[in-house]
């Protein structure tokens, strides 16, 4: 019986494996990079650094203790998450990683600057988005939404008549005048519809009425004046923040593009619409 | 080989998350920043080679002249702008001289996060800082889920407030990178870093300029030695940052979660501008989790830049009994010095956001009709850890001020003494909060026929629908001008309201001498000349005297009539005992409605639900009034503010279901009505 184990090759192979594993044990030095961690000088100088970034005055020793400690719980339970693969996959670690190489390509780009000819040439090509918007200057008269036309129309009578426009109709906290009002600010505060009339309503006469989310008024419109696309010397750091934008938007799509274009990209599964890089 | 391309990115990348910038006006940094070796540890994820980099800065004059800029709107035009410390009284012959306040609120988010927030990029956000800065503004971008998308109304200014958590940076010019130190420019400014405050201040400024001049030497370039994430998000901040036109402030947001999901978030707001943000780190909460330690950062920033800051609290209703607990964070009982310390630094609560609203609670203010049913989140903690009914108390701003005046005759000083605000804490870069435009919290939650009934957060069998997302808010500052200054200024004055997202404009004050005659259309006139501004304290009452207020709103052209305004008292009594208690002040419709059983009948509903719209038939475009306390006890603390309410109109559910079609469960709302809030006035015996 004794005899028949020892020649069975299974027990060969144990003790074999199990000689190896002892002397391996015996061999190899105590701990390997993996469950070993220095901390270095420049890793010490690094954590003061930015206490010191933070708090503007280095650490005291006992915070520093405390720095090192948990730079040495961080590295030991991320390697032990990572050797647990707990690192893959997961879609903040990938983000963050996909975020910082895109800084990095939009940094590079940041490096040249913009000359006038091309600032100037962005301005003419999109003039409409850095048009200073017209200006009005108006007198309202405020009326209920109920109000009816007779009403409307006393109170067109006597503010044509010249009694101040402030003290007809429903006294309300909107201005009864406006000087030099942009027109985005005027669909701003008194609704879109509104700022729409007032850029085309006739000069110097009370006209209206017409409706804005609060109710009625009268309006006298006493000056407008036209948009314009002010000189770049005007708009240079929007037009440059524009170009720069405008680059960043490209230059990113450009490059991933590009890296894309070295990837096989295999979907194998089904019921997948197509899909381009955007 | 494109993989080992990728990690060689990675190291580098990784260099990036240690260290330190900016000039260190400390001698100190000698010693603690001698050549840093490269000898880092082995293959590990922080090797600490940190680099440094610079940048350009496009300084904005801040501060100065109040410009009154993108004014004249509610209650009159024509005002100077001001020096908020001359807003009352100037005495004179003339009624214009002098009129010094601020004439219109801006209107902003302050708390918007984008793909650089670690959990808004990892829940899959595309869109970063300056899309987000851009959108506010009013233009037109594409959502991460691909739609076009433009706001209603754009923003006067905006916080872009990513968690500080993880904002990595570099700075090796100081550390003596030997690499680096090959660049003779380089070793200069090295070594004007390392010979006192003042050269270190020269070697930035050299630094600044070259980068601005496109001067940097070669080296400086290098990718590795890229910007930080927080330098390059106060570069984005300046860049769009237009004064008059639109404010850019700068902040983060420290997201503390004690005990792993009690809600303890502050966002911290700059008054300044990038010179001075860059030149300290965020703070994170790998450092701490006690709102106490952020104050002392707060503290030493504020020392070492000149510059000032604060904080704002949000989400109480996720805190579990934390936000406004009655006890410090290791369970001290407060001190009058704590509590000065939480006023100095936190002046605003954020009272309503997407995660719903946390200004009072029904079992709290069981009398409060409008509290009811209205946009609670109150079944768990952020990671919905069970809500014991007992933590209620200490969660909403309500009971907060009420529980505030009470430590405050206990100990001297009240701990929670807040102002309102409200913002979306979106997490696509979209603060698209209009009810019909909302693009909710993340990109999955982006306009799509299920989202009502997807799980908006689920931790094991707990729950939140898609439909329970809040569509708000916004914070209204009543600021002299659009300017980073003045905005900061009034918001530390607490000159501001919350609302839940319609840009209705509302004033309060408070005197002794307020009457019907100061019924105006510019109630601004009386209301400084004869009291104080929200978020002000009453002066000692006269003898035999009660506090009157004025109180004014008018509504957002685009969004729902006025329903009524209401004044909400809070006080203590003889026996400490706290009490509140709601009194309408003006409404609409006053030919039909009455008060029965002390409460006003309800204004009504014109709300087509199939259609998702409404009529402003009922309620009014504006409603003024003033008010006088009827109860007043000269010797019981007290406070006043105002909830200002709308008509009911569409929730943003019942758009959904109007576009898409779709059938909601008969527990969805589909109405709502939105409402603003304002900072209190205190009043104090003397």
């Amino acid at each position: 019986m004794i005899h028949k184990l020892l020649r069975e090759p299974v027990l060969h192979f144990l003790l074999i494996g199990v000689a190896i594993f002892v002397a391996y044990g015996l061999v190899a030095p105590r701990g390997n990079d993996s469950t070993r961690i220095v901390v270095t000088q420049g890793v010490v100088d690094a954590l003061a650094r930015e206490h010191q970034a933070r708090w503007q005055r280095p650490p005291v020793e006992q915070e520093l203790a405390g720095l090192v400690e948990a730079y040495v719980r961080d590295e030991i339970l991320y390697r032990e998450g990572a050797a647990l693969g707990l690192d893959r996959d997961d879609p903040v670690i990938k983000r963050r990683v996909r975020q910082k190489l895109e800084v990095v390509a939009e940094e590079q780009l940041a490096r040249d600057a913009p000359t006038d000819g091309d600032l100037q040439a962005y301005l003419a090509r999109h003039a409409d988005r850095f048009t200073r918007p017209g200006t009005v200057s108006f007198e309202q008269i405020f009326l209920p939404a109920r109000a009816t036309a007779a009403e409307v129309e006393v109170a067109r009578a006597s503010a044509a008549r010249g009694v101040d426009p402030a003290r007809h109709g429903q006294s309300s906290m909107l201005p009864p005048r406006a000087v030099n009002m942009p027109l985005d600010l005027a669909a701003r505060d008194f609704g879109v519809g509104l700022a729409a009339d007032l850029a085309k309503l006739p000069l110097n006469e009370w006209a209206g009425p017409v409706r804005s989310g609060f109710g009625q008024h009268l309006v006298r419109v006493t000056a407008r004046t036209p948009s314009v696309v002010p000189p770049l010397a005007e708009v240079r750091p929007a037009v440059a923040r524009e170009w720069e934008s405008e680059r960043r938007v490209a230059s990113l799509s450009d490059s991933y593009k590009k890296l894309r274009s070295q990837y096989e990209i295999v979907i194998e599964a089904k019921n997948v619409p197509p899909v381009a890089a955007r | 080989m494109r993989y080992l391309n990728l990690n060689r990115w990675l190291v580098a990348m990784a260099a990036i998350l240690v260290a330190a910038c900016g000039p260190s006006p400390d001698p100190a940094v000698k010693s603690a920043a001698p050549a840093a070796k490269a000898t880092a540890p082995a293959p590990q994820s922080a090797t600490p080679a940190a680099k440094s980099a610079t940048e350009a800065t496009e300084t904005v004059q801040l501060g100065g002249a109040s410009t009154g800029a993108g004014s004249m709107s509610a209650d009159l035009g024509d005002v100077q702008p001001a020096d908020p410390s001359k807003f009352h009284k100037e005495p004179g012959y003339s009624p214009y001289a002098g009129r010094r306040y601020p004439d219109r609120p801006y209107f902003g988010d302050s708390h918007v996060h984008t793909a650089w927030s670690a959990d808004a990029g990892g829940s899959g956000a595309t869109l970063g800082p300056e899309e987000a800065t851009r959108f506010a503004r009013g233009e037109q971008v594409v959502s991460t889920s691909g739609q076009p998308v433009k706001l209603g109304t754009p923003l006067d200014w905006v916080v872009i407030a990513d968690h500080s958590d993880g904002m990595g940076v570099i700075s090796e010019i100081k550390g003596g990178n030997a690499e680096m130190m090959a660049d003779p420019t380089i070793k200069k400014w090295h070594d004007m870093f390392a010979a006192g405050p003042a050269e270190a201040m020269k070697a930035t400024m050299e630094l600044i300029n070259a980068q601005a001049t496109k001067k940097l030497p070669p080296l400086v370039m290098d990718p590795k030695f890229a910007k930080t994430v927080w330098l390059k998000n106060t570069a984005i901040a300046e860049k769009y940052n237009e004064p008059g036109r639109f404010t850019t402030l700068i902040g983060y947001e420290w997201t503390s979660n004690a005990g792993g999901g009690d809600n303890l978030h502050r966002n911290v707001i700059y008054r300044d501008g990038k010179d001075k943000a860059d030149r300290v780190l965020p703070y994170t909460t790998f450092q701490s989790e006690n709102p106490e330690d952020l104050w002392k950062w707060m503290t030493e920033w504020e020392k070492t830049t000149g510059g000032k800051m604060l904080a704002i609290p949000h989400n109480g209703n996720l805190s579990n009994g934390r936000m406004f607990e009655v006890k410090t964070f290791a369970g001290a009982p407060l001190t009058k010095a704590w509590a000065d310390e939480r006023q100095k630094w936190e002046p605003l609560f954020e009272a309503i956001q997407m995660k719903g609203q946390s200004e009072s609670h029904p079992s709290l203010s069981v009398t409060d009709e409008f509290a009811k049913n209205y946009e609670l989140w109150d079944r768990g903690n952020l990671v919905l850890a069970p809500k014991k009914p007992e933590m209620i108390q200490y969660e909403y701003a309500r009971e907060a001020l009420k529980n505030g005046m009470k430590v405050e005759q206990d100990t001297g000083a009240n701990p929670f003494k807040y102002g309102m605000s409200a913002a979306t804490d979106t997490h696509n870069g979209l603060t698209a909060a209009e009810e019909d435009n909302y693009f909710a919290k993340f990109p999955s939650a982006e306009p799509r026929a299920d989202r009502w009934d997807e799980d908006a957060m689920k931790f094991g069998d707990r729950v939140i629908k898609g439909w329970e997302l809040t569509a708000a808010g916004r914070t209204a500052v009543w600021a002299t001008g659009n300017t980073r200054a003045e905005l900061w200024d009034a918001m530390k004055r607490r000159e501001t309201y919350g609302t839940s997202g319609p840009h209705m404009v509302v004033r309060f004050f408070g005197g002794y001498d307020f009457s019907a005659d100061d019924i105006s259309r510019s109630p601004a006139v009386a209301g400084y000349a004869k009291g104080v501004p929200m978020g002000a304290d009453l002066p000692a009452a006269p003898a035999g005297k009660a506090p009157t207020f004025l109180v004014a709103a008018l509504k957002d052209p685009k969004t729902g009539n006025l329903d009524r305004i209401q004044v909400i008292k809070g006080w203590v009594d003889k026996a400490g005992k706290t009490h509140e208690k709601i009194f309408d002040v003006v409404w609409s419709d006053t030919q039909r409605r009455k008060i029965l059983n002390g409460k006003l009948t309800p204004v009504g509903n014109t709300v087509d639900v199939a259609r998702a719209t409404w009529t402003n038939s009922i309620g009014a475009p504006e409603l003024i009034g003033v008010w006088k306390d009827p109860e007043f006890d000269p010797a019981l603390r007290a406070f006043y503010y105002v909830r200002v309410l709308e008509i009911p109109t569409p929730r943003w559910t019942a758009y959904d279901a109007a576009y898409f079609k779709v059938k909601m469960a008969p527990n969805v709302p589909m109405t709502t009505q939105e409402r603003a809030f304002t900072s209190p006035i205190w009043y104090t015996p003397k």
